[in-house]
């Protein structure tokens, strides 16, 4: 699980406003890839048909050579256990902890409270805030819970982490730390694809950038190979 | 079965920690879930009272106040005499001023009067039931002996308490039908506004992979909580009512010779009332839940 791919996808919405038109990519498993483009140009529509949020209007998205739409409602959760998300506003629990909201992915595939705590602490020791597992969001910065977020994704070590302009309202600084820690989860394997319009960290990591305007992928590119 | 501790500790807490909205929903779904299982109750008490008076029915002989005593024994020993009767209970002048100051506390009004202004009065048994055409004739007959002013049938009672029992039984199955619809509607409702307050925690269960029954969990436990909530009220309110209406049933059934003993309201009932109060409140919140998260965009 991470090898995908996206056959001729295209999303048209009711409003006949066309978010994706013709898009064909592949993402090899274990490899990290950047999506950007202005706001509107379809990334968010993008991640969505990955996680089978949303359904395309015509083509495909296969996961490991399955078509994500054959997959029958029922086992639909099971699909997505395999994805780690992040947000620009990191949907964290107000209510919730820092220990709970992290917590989330592993206590909906029934994971035993003592291996919970062990996997929590792992997690919240890769994005430097253990210690901090019984504060609330409200009491963190924008910046450490942009990291909880991060946490939350990969706690349950999934197969394909997807980002949505994760650094939108972080600092340079705190941007270059999350997406470094992005590029740790690849190196164990995972797949990487980050949502963001910010290119010049891009093209900062040097990886595989794909832009996307007006629905197409225009440019298909290492980052930074052509400057 | 740790999930359903935890969400199931997890619902009280939510349904706690907003005790004034929980208890008016309480309120409603117990006033709806009170109505006909009081109906009920009461049909059920009326079958007890017709089940005592069942088989058995006879005729109750009032007096002339001015009767002589030959009168009144020349009526005891025809009816005594009557094949139709197997037991004859007299009750004299004096007696029946005694317990009516009893049944009705007017006792000391009472003792103002200079006489008694009650009459001797029979209470005459049938042997089998008895068919209203023979029963008819048995009453004209007894009405024109000397000394009677009056016969009632308690065959006629009878038959009016069925009806109304009858009446009460219906009258509790339209209600119950109703006010169960009601009770969906109030918990549907509830729950529809914990989902909307819990609508980010939604989004990230399902982002997550929570299946359909993970996601619904707390919703289903919110809506038992109400609805079980609901039971106790209406158990109480019940209760409430048994003791209110207890008293003038006491007068009421003691006129006629009979002991009060309240049926129904014991535990088989409240366990039922508080299974059906959780049952409607499920319903009402898997309602609630299915027509909202329907829609729910993850992101």
């Amino acid at each position: 699980m991470g090898h995908i791919e996206l056959q001729h996808i295209t999303k048209r919405f009711d409003n006949g406003h066309e978010a994706l038109a013709d898009v064909s990519v592949e993402f090899a498993e274990g490899s990290m890839t950047f999506l950007t483009g202005h706001s509107g140009a379809g990334k968010s529509t993008f991640l969505k048909l990955l996680l089978r949020a949303d359904v395309p209007t015509r083509g495909r998205v296969l996961v490991n050579g399955v078509d994500i739409a054959q997959i029958p409602l029922s086992r639909l959760p099971r699909y997505r256990q395999n994805f780690g998300v992040v947000f620009q506003d990191h949907h964290l629990l107000a209510q919730r902890t820092v220990f709970d909201n992290v917590a989330i992915p592993l206590r909906v595939v029934g994971m035993r409270e003592r291996e919970i705590a062990r996997r929590v602490r792992a997690a919240l020791t890769r994005v430097e805030l253990l210690g901090k597992e019984s504060l609330f969001p409200g009491h963190l910065s924008t910046g450490e819970q942009q990291r909880v977020g991060i946490a939350r994704a990969v706690v349950a070590r999934p197969k394909i982490l997807l980002a949505d302009e994760p650094t939108g309202n972080l600092d340079p600084e705190l941007s270059i730390h999350v997406m470094d820690l992005f590029a740790r989860f690849n190196q164990v394997g995972t797949t990487v694809i980050v949502a963001s319009h910010d290119v010049a960290l891009i093209e900062s990591m040097g990886l595989r950038m794909l832009n996307l305007q007006q629905g197409r992928v225009v440019d298909d590119v290492l980052a930074g190979a052509d400057s | 079965m740790r999930d359903h501790r935890r969400v199931g500790s997890e619902s009280i807490h939510f349904v706690s920690a907003r005790l004034g909205t929980s208890f008016l929903v309480w309120l409603v779904v117990g006033i709806a879930l009170a109505l006909p299982a009081g109906l009920w109750i009461l049909q059920v008490n009326m079958d007890e009272m017709s089940a005592g008076w069942q088989g058995r029915p006879g005729l109750t002989v009032y007096f002339d106040t001015q009767a002589t005593n030959v009168e009144v024994d020349a009526t005891a020993k025809y009816l005594t005499e009557h094949a139709a009767f197997d037991q004859i209970d007299l009750t004299s002048a004096e007696d029946a001023l005694a317990e009516f100051k009893v049944y009705s506390g007017l006792g000391d009004a009472l003792n103002l009067l200079g006489e008694n202004p009650l009459p001797w009065s029979l209470t005459a048994r049938f042997v089998h039931s008895i068919e209203s055409s023979i029963l008819d004739s048995l009453k004209r007959e007894v009405q024109n002996l000397p000394g009677v002013a009056e016969v009632v049938v308690e065959k006629t009672w009878l038959e009016r308490l069925n009806d109304i029992s009858s009446i009460v039984s219906r009258l509790g199955i339209v209600l119950a039908v109703l006010f169960g619809v009601g009770a969906i509607l109030v918990t549907a409702s509830s729950v529809r506004l914990a989902i909307e307050s819990r609508l980010d925690e939604l989004r990230v269960l399902k982002m997550v992979g929570a299946t359909q029954g993970q996601v619904r969990r707390p919703f289903l436990y919110f809506g038992a909580i109400y609805g079980f909530g609901g039971g106790v009220i209406a158990a109480m309110l019940i209760a409430i009512m048994l003791m209110v209406i207890e008293p003038p049933l006491q007068s009421l059934l003691g006129s006629y010779q009979q002991e009060l003993n309240l049926a129904g309201f014991h535990p088989l009932f409240l366990l039922t009332i508080l299974a059906v109060g959780s049952a409607l409140g499920v319903v009402g919140a898997l309602l609630a839940v299915r027509q909202r998260l329907r829609d729910l965009e993850l992101f």
